[in-house]
């Protein structure tokens, strides 16, 4: 028995090439790694394996993978997406509570899955999903919301309108709609050749940003929950020019950031990123970055969060010459879109604050996230305070959920709109109090 | 008691037309293959009985789509609006599955066991294998569709898939697809 554990424990670091995250996986396809010879983390009333039958076990799953024996009776499993549309009485809006004089309603719903929010000149709004695989476009006529699939059928697309043109990016493709707010049925550039877009799924379905230098900033997650990078295309923040030519790796050791903004002030980019799993329900937490300098190391696979060496993936002075997140923002709690506010609805105190969107927890016992919150920091992110904003997405007491807050998107009056992946919808968030 | 009267007749008329609504759209053409109250008479075709509602809810959209490409399932999803879908899965959840597994091989059963043990197929399908929410019961399924819809996931990964599925497969080989799927079939 002595033997077998020890084997199962050998094997289980030999495999910490895989996947798990604080989002739903999406792990890559058939990993070609050797079989071992024990399974890993084989309970122990497991009957003796019959040795001349039995074939060799397949390695853990990619999402599991760095999951310690002591946890093979866990039941945490990804949390289910809803690919079918809720309508508007399905939500149970009532249950969100906002600080005094914000309020916040339904602005349209039939958009299953819906993720980052774009906005063109027109008015019309943009976004893409994740294992539904549509682009939706969202009309507004001042009193109602209709959409439609402007593409679909793609691996886990993002999408951008910047000059009038709309990019997408999916795993495994980049295409460009020129002009499609007036054209709505305009053939699609396909420009994929040109990102050279690694090959991997896991973590890598993407974010899309034109930043203030007019690049396209795209993230690269780690194809795995923890693992040296099978390749150095990971586990990193890019910029191209707007064709795909021109590309700059611009920070490093970044696990799955799932959103992004540019300081008002400084014009530094702030990023959230995902902690890895299965280190239990405390750590290591989910991370708001900034990066002040371009080329910053963000410590994944070695160091994670505040300054946790990971026990996995051992390296001496684990957490030397990494740049420590601007604040931790809780274990598993799945922190996505990041917005500054820089419009004049809100109260003046709002100015330049972060708007952080946490999608909520999977890998953790009982829920974390499923909230909206605000940190306040200086420009160069000291003195961070975070403070609930919208909750209520998540029932503490009974452990349960019903929404998930997932991006921002800054309307022209400054009210705040909210993407629910969940339920498919988006809120409007706006203010009507004192200020 | 004067107003339970009233209440009454109109609870009794809400209950029959929430009877009647949970009569899906296109039973008929389901139950052609997917056999009576979706337990499937035929081993190519799953049954359908006691799966997790979100999980029929989420594969009917894919379905529909063509982002999951099943031959057979082609066009027969043409037309019905999510809300339709939702009534179908609801219906198919709240059907009691019997399952119809062929001839037990003990070592096969046996070999299956370990192995899905050993890959913790119980973390997310439940130790019983009886699934939930986007998780598919996978006891009493059908042997040899469970042997080719593992194939496919682990050969054919792509937008539809799950690929959660496809990685948790993806190790595998032909012999450990055989035995997990006599396993399950049997598992009860």
């Amino acid at each position: 028995m002595t033997r077998k554990l020890t084997l199962a424990g050998a094997v289980l670091v030999g495999l910490l090439t895989g996947c798990a995250t604080s989002e739903p996986p999406k792990p890559q396809a058939a990993p070609a790694q050797p079989a071992p010879q024990v399974a890993a983390a084989q309970p122990a009333a497991a009957p003796a394996p019959m040795a001349a039958a039995m074939p060799a076990p397949p390695p853990p799953p990619a999402w599991q993978q760095g999951r310690p024996a002591s946890m093979a009776d866990s039941r945490l499993a990804p949390v289910a997406g809803k690919n079918t549309v809720t309508p508007a009485s399905e939500i149970p809006l009532d249950k969100l509570k906002l600080p005094p004089g914000f309020k916040i309603e339904i602005w349209s719903t039939g958009t299953p899955g819906i993720r980052a929010m774009s906005r063109g000149a027109s008015g019309k709004i943009y976004a893409g999903t994740r294992g539904l695989g549509r682009v939706y476009e969202i009309s507004d006529n001042g009193k109602e919301r209709t959409s439609r699939v402007v593409v679909d059928k793609l691996n886990q697309p993002a999408v951008v309108i910047h000059k009038g043109n709309l990019y997408v990016m999916a795993v495994d493709k980049a295409l460009r709609f020129d002009g499609i707010e007036k054209n709505p049925n305009v053939a699609p550039v396909d420009m994929t050749a040109a990102f050279k877009l690694p090959p991997q799924q896991h973590h890598n379905w993407k974010y899309l940003r034109f930043g203030p230098d007019g690049k396209l900033y795209v993230p690269f997650g780690a194809p795995c929950n923890i693992c040296a990078l099978p390749t150095q295309e990971y586990a990193q923040i890019r910029r191209y020019n707007a064709d795909g030519t021109g590309m700059e790796v611009i920070a490093t050791g970044v696990r799955n950031t799932q959103g992004f903004d540019w300081h008002p002030v400084t014009k530094q980019l702030w990023f959230t990123d995902h902690g890895r799993d299965w280190l239990g329900d405390d750590g290591p937490e989910d991370e708001l970055n900034r990066l002040s300098k371009t080329g910053q190391f963000f410590g994944f696979p070695s160091c994670h969060a505040n300054g946790i060496a990971d026990p996995d993936i051992k390296k001496d002075d684990a957490c030397k010459g990494v740049t420590l997140p601007v604040r931790t923002m809780g274990p598993h709690a799945a922190n996505m879109g990041l917005h500054f506010y820089t419009g004049k609805m809100f109260p003046a105190k709002y100015r330049n604050m972060a708007f952080v969107a946490r999608k909520g927890s999977w890998n953790r016992t009982t829920k974390m996230g499923y909230d909206v919150v605000t940190v306040n920091a200086d420009a160069q992110g000291r003195n961070p305070v975070m403070t609930p904003f919208i909750t209520g997405f998540a029932d503490p007491a009974a452990n349960t959920f019903w929404g998930r807050p997932t991006y921002f998107l800054q309307m022209p009056d400054g009210s705040l709109l909210l993407s629910d992946e969940q339920l498919g919808a988006i809120y409007r968030i706006s203010y009507s109090g004192k200020k | 008691m004067h107003y339970i009267h009233t209440l009454l007749p109109a609870l009794a008329l809400m209950l029959a037309s929430a009877a009647q609504a949970q009569q899906p759209p296109r039973l008929e053409l389901c139950a052609a293959c997917h056999g009576p109250q979706g337990n499937s008479q035929n081993p190519q075709f799953p049954s359908l009985a006691g799966q997790p509602k979100i999980f029929m809810e989420n594969q009917l959209v894919l379905i529909r789509e063509g982002l999951r490409d099943i031959p057979a399932m082609k066009g027969v999803l043409d037309g019905l609006k999510d809300a339709d879908l939702i009534v179908m899965a609801r219906y198919f959840s709240e059907q009691v599955p019997v399952p119809q597994p062929g001839p037990l091989d003990a070592e096969r059963f046996e070999r299956g066991k370990v192995l899905a043990r050993g890959m913790l197929c119980g973390t997310c399908h439940l130790p019983d294998y009886k699934g939930r929410e986007q998780m598919p019961r996978l006891a009493g399924q059908h042997e040899a569709f469970l042997r080719a819809v593992m194939e496919e996931y682990r050969d054919k990964p792509g937008p539809g898939r799950d690929t959660v599925m496809t990685n948790a497969l993806g190790g595998l080989n032909n012999q450990h697809l055989d035995d997990l799927a006599h396993f399950l079939s049997h598992v009860k």
